[in-house]
């Protein structure tokens, strides 16, 4: 098989602009994607050092490829995965929406759907790599094209406690410090460093 | 005077017990000295073993008890349990898959992708990403790229090739980026993705890949003369792709790869033969003939004495499997074994199906719809052993227990109780492994038959031909309408209606395909729309159910001829599914036959007609020989 | 991606020793530094209050510096079900290496400390453990377990929920030696089947062992009441009023729970441990040991026998902090100071390194507690439905011989192989005669066969898993009770296994199981801190590892003869 020749590329970054106050969208065919309050900024990769640049443009590239925009929010006030995922669900024209924690924990969710509650969820952030990300993305894309998609595959791993379980309340407790208060969600743009053409 | 009669002198007190396939009822009643009756209650319980074997005397006292719990009855008051004559049967399904499809030298990826890329048609010769480099400017090329590349790397060597003059027409990928590489191209061209094994794509070689816009299919790589006019071919080379266009007829993406030999063939598979022995002569039949060969032969054999399969098939191993599940149901400890002459197949029921399967030579896991068969085969034995468990039964209950009567007669007795039905009477009995017909001639005469082929051969085809593998999923689709969630609030049934929920649907079903079971709504985790499961299921239960309904009551008719028929009544398990009924009953209109669902007793629905049969049978009785002695 | 793929290595050159390190299984676990300020700490923090507490009226209106107008629900619980009022300012005014003394002093018995633990304040409770290492944790351990005679409790689960494996499995577990067998399901549907198949598979390799079947609560209650399963034990409780609410739950409404069980007389006891709180992120700046002394304190005076704790589910956060594992025996020791019987971890998957798994159970195995583990897998952990434990059945030979070299009753003792065979094959035809008798989906002659030699669900034939769940959802419906099986197992000829259940049905209506640490011998007799109370009064005292119990002990798979060196014994 050929190599490619992009296995080494200089590794992409990401920086997040803000734009202004987050909008409730009007536009169906859209899936909001929410950040907590550390992604791409205090924090750069996730607890398996997936970076967080290469999380984003894998989900969004997910969105895309199934023919729906993806609009990115950060919210700030919170880091509560439920949380953050339902306010960018009441937000979406479509009522789609994929809320993802910094270490990489994620979760599909719709407006309707109780906080607590959701459509699809990753919760063991160290299984998750770029190929999910990217499924996750089309599913959350489907769903809001009214479609079925086959839930993305769950995975386990026993021993995942023994080597992240500590890291993960850690980088959690992190993130938490990272809220701010008061602030309402705001309008991102991502904007990719190095090693991306097009 | 017996202590059993209690009631108005010469009053008894009498339980009809049926032991059927899967389930046993039970019917109590007083039966006056005139023969009057009246049904107290009844009961329903699952049949514990193979019916008629002991070992449904577990089911049968239960059944009763529960009865009498409902009459208000004690058992020791019970004067006569009567027991249906019931003969073993036993019923096995089997599929054969009798096609295969094989591409050859890749000539063509028909995978149909949810999202390609681009649109029109783009003819070039294939080259690697990694080579379009060193692509001779202005040759129309074909790009393919092997998993591994990103998209925005992919669209970037493809964008740097095009500005260094290369003529980038089409592209192929690995991944699902088809869209995502479009967006990025400077020019955009057609895309075909998610090619799994794209890697055997030929290099080097004159290909054609054709992207249709959205909602569209596409019109040139599924027509012979488009590739004829896109390879340049003659007429001979032209008929020798035929099957490469009739294969992506209907896709809204393809690839075509011209290669020395490229093909796509649909072979038989020789899955052996069939060998049915009745009316005098032996019938030999290819399974792979399908099914309508193999019921023809079947007819031709009526009525059949034995059937056979070729050992090491499907077909055979199944129907030896419920040969010897029959001989070990028969074995009775310290008696002769079974001779195997009293074991043999008495109906067989071929089903044409289809079997997603994948293509064999394919590059991105294409799936056809090879043609399948399925069999359903009966089996049954002359040997009863239901003296034993009336024995059994007799001595659980402390009461008198006899065999009062035959199923088939006994079920068009219960049948007459529907409101509204009158001799001649044919009752449909659909079951689970077997439906049964039996006539009542004005005369009082009956006759009785078992097909093979009911409830679980419709789920096995629901299962396998939406490629379920679950049978759990495959039975919800059977038992209950569909609907299709389109929000936490609501459903679009399969008829077209909105039903609205006050509080949210569960996020598991939410914009799925569900079935709407009593216990809420399910997922069928499936690709296809409603529709397409709807038309299947129904397909499933038409080939089966509407088929042995006439074929059994052609059986029992007179002369063959279901016109001579007036009433049919149907019962059993299948006669409460939601649509088998009017399907039915839709079938049977054309010969001018009344024709509906058993309301046994005015109260019981399609249940409960042999228990209330044989209730009915025992009142009739002109003479009875003086009353029952309590057995203890 | 796996979690368990080595470390990247750095690029630069290291040496060939660096790089057998980096190689060893010890370095796949995870390790962080300390955070006090978020509770991301074992035991030893500057953020945990100092102990104080003031009695007004018979009630206690100061609590570890909070006045009560200030309590959250966990310190108003606390302060009114779980201090003694009369001797709490007594008790909390000797200083803390007065009563770390007590504890470890053989002189002072169990009965005069408990006499002081029972009066003190959660910061208290911590105050005087944090005085003490290790070793003198397991001294404490060894006093303070309320059960003489130290058991242990095994998982029998299935990755496929095979009710046949599960019985053969807890057959073969009962009779090594596990007093509680512990299943959960994949299929939550399955639970009734596998439930049944537990508790006839139990009683089968050895009457009188306790079977639980750990599902959502209300179902596990069922289950109890009707006698299918004998006990249970994952009730989850938490150390700060935050973690509660997100639970939806109060101290209260799991007193409530508690009280269901012991009104139908079943055995129960309350599940917590070091770390769930800082894993939720609401650890309010506390350490994980302060917060789980105020689960234990909480359990106590929510009146349950028991705790299982030992960090549990969470024991890859004190894992992974320095001091961690003595915080998690400290935990142990709390729960057995304050007088409740402690199943003591040591059940869930914790390292790679087999060196520090075995460390890891030594402060539990060594002294002894009421259950080593509260979960040792008794089926290869692949099939442990509760995410894998510390030790499973790859382990029986290590087990079995750490016992023989200390001289120490880890509860499990090696089986011939015949025996392990017969109890396997009679588990597995005992169930194909319930289920016959109950007319729930057949167990073919294979499956036992099957069942008798097979080591995980792989070994065993698919079942027919449709017909399973509808015969499970009917045997909910039908109303089938523990009574039912005994009849099953009566009319099929399993006399004895039928004899067996109906004993421990019968500690129902007696109620000797609801007595702190209790779990029933072979001979039925309910062994608990009531009439095999610990009298451990150092050197020489105490339960001991001798006569018959030691010689099963002294025999392992391979041990050659001195009588005939070319021979083996057992």
């Amino acid at each position: 098989m050929t190599t490619p020749t992009t296995t080494a590329p200089p590794e992409r970054t990401v920086t997040l602009r803000e734009i202004g106050p987050a909008r409730r969208g009007t536009r169906p065919d859209e899936v909001v994607v929410a950040l907590s309050p550390a992604f791409a900024g205090h924090f750069s990769k996730t607890i398996v050092d997936v970076p967080h640049a290469e999380v984003l443009r894998q989900l969004m590239a997910g969105i895309e490829e199934q023919g729906v925009t993806a609009r990115l929010i950060r919210v700030r006030d919170t880091a509560d995965l439920a949380a953050i995922s339902h306010i960018a669900a009441k937000m979406s024209g479509s009522g789609i929406s994929v809320g993802i924690l910094s270490r990489g924990t994620t979760m599909i969710h719709q407006k309707d759907l109780a906080r607590l509650s959701n459509l699809e969820l990753f919760p063991q952030s160290p299984l998750l790599d770029a190929p999910v990300f990217r499924m996750i993305g089309s599913n959350a894309a489907q769903y809001a094209k009214g479609e079925s998609p086959q839930p993305v595959p769950t995975r386990n791993d026993q021993m995942a406690r023994p080597r992240w379980q500590a890291k993960a309340a850690l980088l959690h407790l992190k993130e938490f410090e990272c809220i701010e208060a008061d602030r309402g969600p705001v309008e991102v743009e991502a904007v990719f460093g190095p090693g991306t053409a097009g | 005077m017996s202590t059993r009669d209690d009631g108005p002198t010469g009053t008894r007190l009498v339980v009809g017990v049926d032991i059927g396939n899967s389930t046993t009822e039970a019917c109590l009643a007083e039966v006056g000295p005139d023969g009057s009756v009246s049904y107290l209650g009844t009961d329903l319980t699952r049949t514990t073993g193979v019916k008629g074997t002991p070992a449904n005397t577990a089911g049968a006292l239960t059944a009763i008890r529960g009865a009498l719990a409902r009459g208000g009855r004690g058992a020791d008051r019970v004067a006569t349990v009567l027991l249906n004559e019931a003969t073993p049967v036993i019923s096995g399904l089997a599929m054969e898959t009798i096609t295969e499809t094989i591409i050859t030298e890749s000539t063509m990826i028909g995978h149909n992708p949810t999202t390609p890329g681009g649109e029109g048609l783009g003819v070039g010769t294939t080259v690697s990403i990694a080579g379009l480099g060193t692509a001779e400017p202005g040759q129309p090329v074909v790009c393919v790229v092997p998993p591994g590349w990103d998209f925005d790397d992919a669209a970037a060597a493809i964008n740097t090739a095009v500005a260094g003059g290369a003529e980038v027409v089409a592209a192929i990928l690995a991944g699902d980026d088809a869209v995502l590489v479009t967006n990025r191209l400077t020019r955009p061209v057609p895309v075909v993705d998610e090619v799994a094994a794209v890697e055997k794509v030929p290099l080097g070689m004159l290909a054609a890949v054709e992207v249709a816009p959205p909602g569209r299919t596409i019109r040139t790589l599924s027509n012979s003369y488009g590739l004829a006019t896109v390879f340049e071919l003659d007429p001979a080379q032209t008929r020798q792709v035929s099957p490469v266009a009739r294969a992506l007829t209907g896709n809204r993406s393809a690839v075509v790869v011209r290669t020395p030999s490229g093909d796509v063939t649909d072979r038989r598979i020789p899955v052996g033969e069939l060998v049915l022995r009745g009316a005098g002569k032996t019938l030999r039949v290819d399974v792979d003939a399908g099914a309508e060969a193999i019921m023809e032969a079947v007819a031709r054999a009526q009525p059949l004495d034995d059937a056979h399969g070729e050992p090491g098939t499907h077909v055979g191993g199944m129907l030896a499997q419920v040969r010897d599940t029959m001989a070990d149901v028969m074995d009775t400890p310290g008696q002769p074994a079974v001779p195997v002459s009293e074991i043999a197949i008495r109906d067989v029921l071929a089903v044409d199906t289809f079997v997603p399967a994948e293509v064999r030579g394919g590059l991105a896991g294409e799936v056809a719809l090879e043609n399948a068969v399925a069999l359903a085969a009966m089996v049954r034995t002359s040997r009863s052993r239901m003296q034993l468990v009336a024995d059994l039964v007799s001595e659980g209950l402390g009461a008198a227990a006899v065999i009062g009567g035959v199923e088939g007669e006994m079920a068009v007795n219960g049948a007459l109780t529907t409101p509204g039905v009158d001799r001649p009477v044919a009752v449909l009995d659909l079951g689970g492994g077997s439906t049964d017909a039996a006539l009542l001639t004005r005369e009082g005469e009956c006759t009785a038959v078992h097909v093979a082929g009911a409830g679980e051969l419709v789920t096995k085809l629901i299962d396998s031909e939406l490629a379920l593998g679950d049978r759990e999923v495959a039975e919800g689709v059977k038992r209950f309408p569909l609907a299709k969630v389109e929000s936490f609030f609501h459903v679009r049934h399969e008829d077209g209606t909105v039903q609205f929920f006050d509080q949210p649907l569960p996020p598991h079903v939410y914009a799925r395909v569900v079935v709407l079971s009593p216990e809420g709504p399910a997922p069928v985790p499936t690709r296809h729309g409603l529709d397409h499961v709807r038309r299947l299921r129904r397909e499933a239960k038409r080939r089966v159910f509407v088929v042995n309904a006439l074929r059994a009551l052609r059986q029992v008719a007179p002369g063959g001829n279901i016109r001579a028929l007036e009433f049919v009544v149907l019962l059993g398990g299948s006669a409460l599914d939601f649509e088998i009924p009017d399907m039915i009953a839709d079938a049977l209109a054309p010969y001018g036959i009344v024709c509906g669902t058993g309301n046994v007793l005015g109260t019981e629905g399609p249940r409960n007609a042999v228990a209330s049969g044989l209730v009915r049978a025992y009142a009739a009785e002109p003479v009875r020989s003086g009353p029952a002695a309590p057995v203890r | 991606m796996t979690s368990t793929a080595p470390r990247q290595s750095t690029g630069h050159q290291q040496s060939l020793r660096t790089e057998i390190l980096e190689a060893r299984s010890v370095n796949l676990d995870g390790f962080v530094e300390e955070w006090p300020e978020k509770g991301l700490v074992a035991m030893e923090s500057a953020f945990d209050p100092a102990p104080s507490v003031r009695v007004e009226d018979g009630r206690i209106v100061e609590l570890d510096g909070k006045l009560r107008d200030d309590f959250d629900f966990m310190d108003t619980f606390i302060a009114n079900h779980a201090i003694d009022v009369t001797s709490a300012e007594e008790s909390n005014a000797l200083p803390s290496a007065q009563v770390a003394r007590m504890l470890i002093d053989p002189s002072v018995s169990r009965d005069e400390v408990l006499a002081v633990t029972r009066g003190l304040t959660p910061a208290k409770v911590l105050d005087v453990v944090k005085l003490m290492n290790v070793v003198e944790i397991m001294q404490g351990m060894q006093k303070m377990r309320a059960r003489r005679t130290p058991a242990n409790q095994g998982h029998s689960t299935s990755a496929r929920d095979n009710p046949i494996q599960v019985a053969a499995d807890a057959a073969e577990g009962a009779l090594r030696g596990f007093a509680e067998l512990e299943t959960t399901l994949g299929v939550l549907r399955y639970a009734p089947l596998v439930a049944i198949a537990l508790q006839v598979g139990a009683q089968v390799g050895r009457g009188g062992v306790l079977t639980q079947c750990a599902l959502e609560e209300a179902t596990e209650l069922e289950l109890g009441m009707r006698g299918i399963t004998a006990y249970a034990e994952t009730i989850s409780i938490y150390g700060t009023e935050s973690v509660f609410i997100d639970g939806d739950d109060t101290p209260w409404s799991k007193a409530f729970l508690a009280g269901a069980y012991a009104s139908r007389g079943i055995k129960m006891r309350f599940t917590s441990g070091t770390g769930s709180e800082v894993q939720m992120g609401n650890a309010e700046g506390k350490s994980m040991l302060y917060l789980e002394i105020r689960c234990i304190l909480m359990a106590k005076g929510a009146g349950v026998q028991g705790l299982q704790n030992g960090s549990i589910s969470c024991i890859g956060v004190p894992g992974a902090v320095p001091g961690g594992l003595r915080a998690v025996a400290a935990e142990n020791l709390v729960a057995s100071m304050v007088d409740l019987e402690c199943a003591s971890g040591n059940d869930q998957s914790f390292s790679h390194s087999a060196m520090r798994r075995t460390a890891r159970a030594m402060p539990q195995l060594l002294p002894g507690t009421d259950f080593v583990c509260s979960g040792y897998s008794s089926v290869p952990n692949a099939d442990n439905m509760f995410a894998g434990s510390n030790f499973d059945t790859e382990d029986f030979d290590d087990w079995n011989t750490i016992q023989r070299d200390f001289q120490v009753d880890g509860g499990l003792r090696h089986v011939r192989e015949d025996e392990i065979l017969q109890a396997r094959e009679k588990a597995a035809r005992a169930l194909q005669a319930v289920f016959a008798h109950l007319d729930l989906p057949p167990i073919t002659d294979d499956e036992v066969v099957a069942a008798t030699y097979a080591n995980s669900s792989n070994d065993y034939p698919f079942r027919d898993v449709l017909s399973d769940l509808k015969g499970a959802q009917s045997v909910m419906e039908r109303g089938i009770t523990g009574l039912e099986l005994v009849k099953a197992l009566e009319s099929s000829g399993f006399h004895d296994v039928a004899e067996n259940l109906l004993t421990v049905l019968r500690q129902r209506v007696s109620g000797d199981l609801l007595q702190t640490s209790a779990i029933l011998t072979a001979d039925f007799v309910p062994l608990s801190a009531i009439n095999d109370p610990n009298d451990y009064a150092g050197p020489g005292t105490g339960y001991r590892l001798e006569g018959e119990r030691w010689e099963q002990l002294k025999k392992l798979r391979h041990v050659t003869s001195s009588t005939n060196p070319e021979t083996e014994v057992g």
